[in-house]
């Protein structure tokens, strides 16, 4: 009996002893924050299942919170020093940057090769002290106005080649909607309107514009560039051609549906439609810069898991970790290892499309605080009541000031 | 000694764990705010420079818009479209549910009634905001779909500064009116039927019995449905944040958006406290007032 137990115990230290090693890869669970939710939480998904795949001992758990719910629920956890998430991921690279410099973020230098990506601005943005702590994740880019092939094609209708076209486009679709208005106006917290309004700025006052904005050269009562091209969108919202703002995916609906003549928007609504072969995009013609912006993820500090986040986040780097979202979603790859043979047709469009324009960076999300919210809320005002140009801009001017000021 | 000890000790241990709370929730966060609305954000003293500069700023109180309230729309500051909240919901939420509470009294199936009306104090705020925003909507709101009916354009009421905010407190009217009926409901209860009995016979009409009985009556209740119904008006947050987020233009902000924007979107907490503190002692000054005679009748009666 005895010896029986021994060789009993002896097998069992044998087992034990072979798989040591495996039980050693003890489970990991990560809990990953992202914004995506619906259709572009679809298309991220198999991200992770490709992820999960290749590294079975840990689970992603994606959790959905706006960059806006983030942004106010981080601060306090960071003060506390703990962390609701182990990776997040965020569109203001300005947060990012704000809770890297007090010392919050994961230092993720050694998995990211800043060559690697474009455009280079979007790690610099990222980078303190030579110390990179979040990698852009594929890129959403605000490149113009979307209309349908099919409704061009119905009214013989052409893409404008200069601005007088462009106006005279929208008097044509005025005439064939009726009492429907040319433009669809989106809505949310307010980033809709100013993503058409830095497309005008962009138009009227360039790259050169932009960096004096951002390096606070600029008086938005005076600017010359800046009254350009307030001018010219305050003409076009007094002779009606702007909708009402309304909930930007009520207006894709209508807009798609042919209540609306176009609609800008973000390469986002690639995903959300039901035919993308017959999108159609237009810029203001000649303009020499778009807005680009991604999604920054980033490693809080205070996750208790580490190497396993650093693992995701060099997951999410690479053209592996993007080529599926990117597909799936219309979103334009930030890592140029990419191979183009590996891109959607439509995501391949795009990268044509971009090159020889500006990568700008989105001003609102760029400059944050009070200007952020002053510069979406004036603009519902502006929509409705253009008349009002003047006191939009004074308020604007006034938030862009103490904005500056708080940041020192 | 001992009998005195043991209701001491008494006393201590079933107020202590309340007291501990109140204490951690409630004074201390009071305090600290208003410890905070008196100092830079260096942490020095600045006196009541916060206040000031909380109070004349144009989010707050727009006294040059003000100047002219008959021609141009809002925003005139957060502070005034509160009082404009209290001027306009506080007499129709508690005229209506009084109205509804009377009306619907000894009815067959008024609980049906009244349940239903009662809904909208049920659903969060938060979900409410949402509704009165798709409710107004341009295309899709049911508001809008009536208003064709009757050949009215449609159009975005939350998108205008002249109509958002008296959308909002028009829509918050069904929110509240339910807690006034609720509460009148049970005031017509405790009124005797003998005193409408005599009446009767003395030859009074039903306005002289709504009148004379009814309404003197019915004054307590009153002033508690009045007092609850300010308390909600100053510290409306969720409602506004949900469905307008202050806007457009800050037509739409009030007190609390303001001071949750202060504290969280513009990282100012000296501005943010002492509106808060500004806010607080409205509140505070409303319900001592307010409640003075109800508990001067409770004292009196003992």
């Amino acid at each position: 009996m005895i010896r029986r137990m021994l060789v009993l115990l002896m097998i069992v230290a044998i087992v034990l002893g072979i798989t040591s090693p495996l039980l050693g890869q003890e489970q990991v669970t990560l809990i990953l924050i992202g914004p995506w939710s619906g259709k572009e939480m679809e298309a991220f998904l198999p991200v992770i299942e490709e992820f999960e795949k290749m590294h079975p001992n840990i689970n992603v758990e994606y959790r959905i919170m706006r960059t806006e719910d983030v942004a106010k629920v981080l601060p306090a956890q960071f003060e506390a020093g703990i962390t609701f998430a182990d990776v997040i991921f965020m569109a203001w690279p300005w947060f990012v940057a704000e809770k890297a410099k007090e010392g919050h973020l994961l230092d993720i230098t050694d998995i990211i090769s800043p060559e690697d990506f474009w455009p280079r601005e979007f790690i610099d943005v990222v980078t303190i002290d030579g110390k990179i702590y979040a990698s852009p994740y594929a890129a959403w880019v605000k490149p113009g106005f979307w209309y349908r092939k099919s409704l061009f094609e119905k009214y013989g209708l052409k893409v404008p080649t200069n601005y007088e076209e462009f106006k005279e486009l929208l008097t044509k679709l005025k005439e064939i909607l009726g009492s429907k208005k040319a433009i669809a106006s989106g809505d949310t917290v307010g980033w809709p309107l100013s993503d058409v309004t830095e497309h005008f700025l962009i138009y009227f006052g360039g790259k050169e514009l932009w960096k004096d904005i951002r390096a606070g050269k600029v008086d938005w009562t005076k600017d010359e560039r800046i009254r350009k091209a307030f001018t010219e969108l305050t003409e076009l919202l007094k002779a009606g051609y702007f909708s009402d703002p309304a909930d930007w995916t009520i207006r894709l609906t209508e807009w798609w549906e042919g209540e609306y003549g176009v609609y800008f928007m973000g390469n986002w609504i690639i995903g959300m439609v039901e035919d993308p072969g017959d999108l159609g995009l237009f810029p203001l013609p000649g303009i020499k810069g778009v807005v680009i912006g991604s999604d920054w993820v980033f490693i809080p500090k205070y996750t208790k898991h580490p190497e396993e986040a650093k693992l995701l986040v060099k997951f999410l780097a690479s053209p592996k970790g993007q080529v599926i979202y990117c597909n799936n979603s219309g979103k334009i790859p930030t890592n140029i290892r990419l191979k183009p043979e590996e891109m959607a047709s439509f995501v391949k469009e795009q990268v044509e499309a971009l090159k020889g324009l500006a990568a700008l960076g989105d001003l609102d999300d760029t400059l944050g605080g009070k200007f952020q919210l002053t510069f979406w809320d004036q603009l519902k005002r502006l929509w409705v009541h253009p008349e009002e140009l003047e006191d939009v801009l004074a308020k604007i001017q006034e938030a862009y000031v103490e904005t500056l000021a708080a940041k020192g | 000694m001992g009998i005195k000890w043991l209701v001491i000790k008494n006393l201590i241990f079933f107020l202590l764990p309340a007291l501990i709370l109140i204490t951690v929730f409630l004074i201390y966060p009071v305090i600290h705010v208003i410890y905070l609305s008196f100092i830079d954000r260096k942490g020095n003293f600045v006196g009541f420079e916060n206040y000031i500069r909380t109070i004349f700023r144009s989010d707050v109180l727009d006294l040059i818009r003000l100047g002219r309230f008959f021609t141009k729309p809002p925003p005139y500051g957060a502070f005034i479209h509160n009082l404009l909240w209290i001027l306009i919901h506080l007499p129709l939420t508690v005229f209506l549910g009084l109205l509804l509470a009377v009306i619907l009294r000894n009815v067959r199936g008024a609980s049906i009634v009244k349940a239903t009306i009662f809904l909208g104090m049920i659903v969060p705020m938060v979900v409410s905001g949402i509704v009165i925003h798709f409710t107004f909507e341009e295309e899709t709101g049911v508001v809008n779909v009536l208003l064709r009916l009757i050949g009215i354009t449609p159009k975005s009421w939350l998108a205008y500064p002249e109509t958002a905010l008296y959308t909002l407190i028009l829509g918050s009217v069904w929110l509240w009116t339910g807690f006034s009926m609720i509460v009148y409901s049970a005031g017509l209860e405790s009124i005797p039927r003998e005193l409408y009995e005599a009446a009767e016979i003395d030859g009074a009409t039903v306005l002289h019995k709504f009148l004379f009985i009814t309404i003197p009556l019915l004054k307590p209740v009153t002033i508690t449905v009045v007092t609850m119904t300010v308390l909600w008006e100053l510290k409306m947050f969720d409602y506004v944040f949900t469905s307008t987020r202050g806007g457009p233009g800050g037509a739409t902000n009030v007190m609390a958006l303001q001071i949750y924007h202060d504290y969280f979107v513009f990282g100012e907490p000296d501005l943010a406290s002492a509106l808060a503190s500004i806010l607080t002692l409205i509140t505070l000054g409303i319900a001592l007032v307010a409640l003075r005679p109800v508990l001067r009748v409770r004292t009196a009666r003992r």
